[in-house]
């Protein structure tokens, strides 16, 4: 399976595609950053093959 | 090489203490069991580590350890969201992990010897991963392994009818960077995770050697109360201890105690090793603290009696009783309800408590 992740560009935290889908836009996880993180900053592809098999990254 | 500290999970089997905090947040002998991972990590010269983060306690893990300068390493975090598996939360850590060979360590487990000798066996030769384990006498109940003479791994079976070994797998791996393109093939399981285990015997299936290490001291995986209490033990009987703190004369103590510099025995209190006693707590007169005991900071014991117990910190425990193998969450109190009427026990109880009256 897949594993999708997006890095944080100003604290580094690196966060999996779930978290970001399920929140479409967020603050970073990234302890006391101020990031904001969306899904779409995850590249196309990756974001497409995400969406198109979204129930194996539920749980 | 590297290291990838496993911190997720809901800690259920620790409730009600992890209704409020992370399970690796839980102290042994007053030390956050995430921290003895960080140690043992740094004792075997990794100094580069992506702590593994799952949905609960993400902010209090992040705040304990920060970027790991206090010590001496570099933490990158992972946020891995969903618990979709031990091989999925070693997918996340890629990036991180780049071209480096890497040690997987369960951040609610503690071994007495650390990972260095599982890592220098790993490297003695050329291997896709390395895995500990341990002679246990319920094979059945764990994944087990098959090994021929020379401690190559010939086969993987999860909890098996007809063991091939009692060679458990005790949750630590070392990996080299292959693993990720096999995580890349993997399926999710019965369970809709992706499964370590698969991971591993894939590797196998590839024509990857796999090396395993047998641990001859104690492992702990603290994820159940009693195991804390288990942890906590083994840990007071290793470690040295040093008494900092004021020993009032008038006191009595024997064995082998840990004592903050802020932290008081007082005239008239009994303390037998050994034992752990964080900052600003006070031992009053009355108070017998026995052996395998940790009672965290900020805590006030009076009367009671107490041994082989956690108290995690901030408590105020002035009932004239005995408490024994008890685990007492942050902030709980036990106080006498000697002079109130109607008599009886006044409970205010959390969630998942368990009391024994």
């Amino acid at each position: 399976m897949r594993v999708i992740t997006h890095t944080c560009p100003i604290c580094g935290t690196i966060v999996a595609a779930n978290v970001l889908e399920n929140n479409r836009v967020m603050k970073c996880p990234g302890f006391r950053c101020q990031e904001v993180l969306r899904f779409e900053d995850v590249d196309r592809d990756a974001r497409e093959h995400f969406l198109e098999n979204l129930d194996r990254y539920q749980i | 090489m590297k290291g990838v500290l496993l911190s997720g999970g809901t800690g259920s089997r620790l409730r009600p203490i992890t209704h409020t905090g992370p399970k690796q947040l839980v102290p042994v002998a007053n030390k956050p069991v995430i921290e003895y991972a960080i140690e043992d990590l740094k004792a075997a010269d990794i100094t580069e580590i992506g702590v593994v983060l799952g949905h609960k306690g993400r902010d209090e893990i992040q705040e304990l350890l920060g970027n790991g300068s206090k010590y001496g390493v570099d933490i990158t975090y992972i946020v891995q969201g969903n618990p979709l598996g031990l091989a999925h939360a070693v997918g996340c850590a890629r990036e991180f992990v780049g071209d480096s060979d890497f040690v997987v360590y369960l951040g609610d487990n503690m071994l007495r010897h650390g990972v260095l000798d599982l890592i220098e066996s790993f490297q003695s030769g050329e291997y896709g991963a390395g895995i500990a384990l341990q002679e246990v006498s319920n094979p059945e109940a764990f994944g087990v392994a098959d090994v021929d003479e020379h401690g190559t791994v010939t086969g993987l079976v999860e909890k098996p009818d007809d063991p091939p070994s009692n060679l458990a797998l005790i949750g630590m791996y070392v990996f080299s960077p292959v693993v990720f393109d096999v995580i890349e093939r993997l399926e999710p399981s019965w369970r809709g995770e992706l499964e370590i285990t698969d991971a591993i015997q894939l590797l196998l299936d590839d024509g990857h050697a796999i090396d395993s290490h047998v641990v001859t001291g104690w492992w702990k995986d603290t994820g159940k109360p009693k195991d804390i209490l288990e942890a906590n033990r083994l840990v007071l009987e290793d470690k040295e201890l040093n008494t900092v703190g004021v020993i009032e004369s008038g006191a009595t103590t024997d064995g082998r105690i840990e004592l903050a510099k802020s932290a008081v025995i007082e005239d008239g209190a009994v303390v037998r090793g050994p034992v752990s006693i964080a900052e600003n707590t006070t031992i009053k007169k009355g108070v017998y603290v026995g052996p395998y005991t940790s009672i965290g900071a900020d805590s006030t014991l009076e009367d009671i009696h107490i041994e082989n117990s956690v108290v995690i910190g901030g408590s105020e425990i002035t009932a004239n009783g005995r408490i024994v193998d008890s685990l007492l969450g942050r902030n709980a109190n036990v106080k006498s309800a000697e002079d109130l009427l109607p008599e009886g026990r006044r409970l205010i109880v959390g969630e998942n408590s368990q009391l024994k009256l």
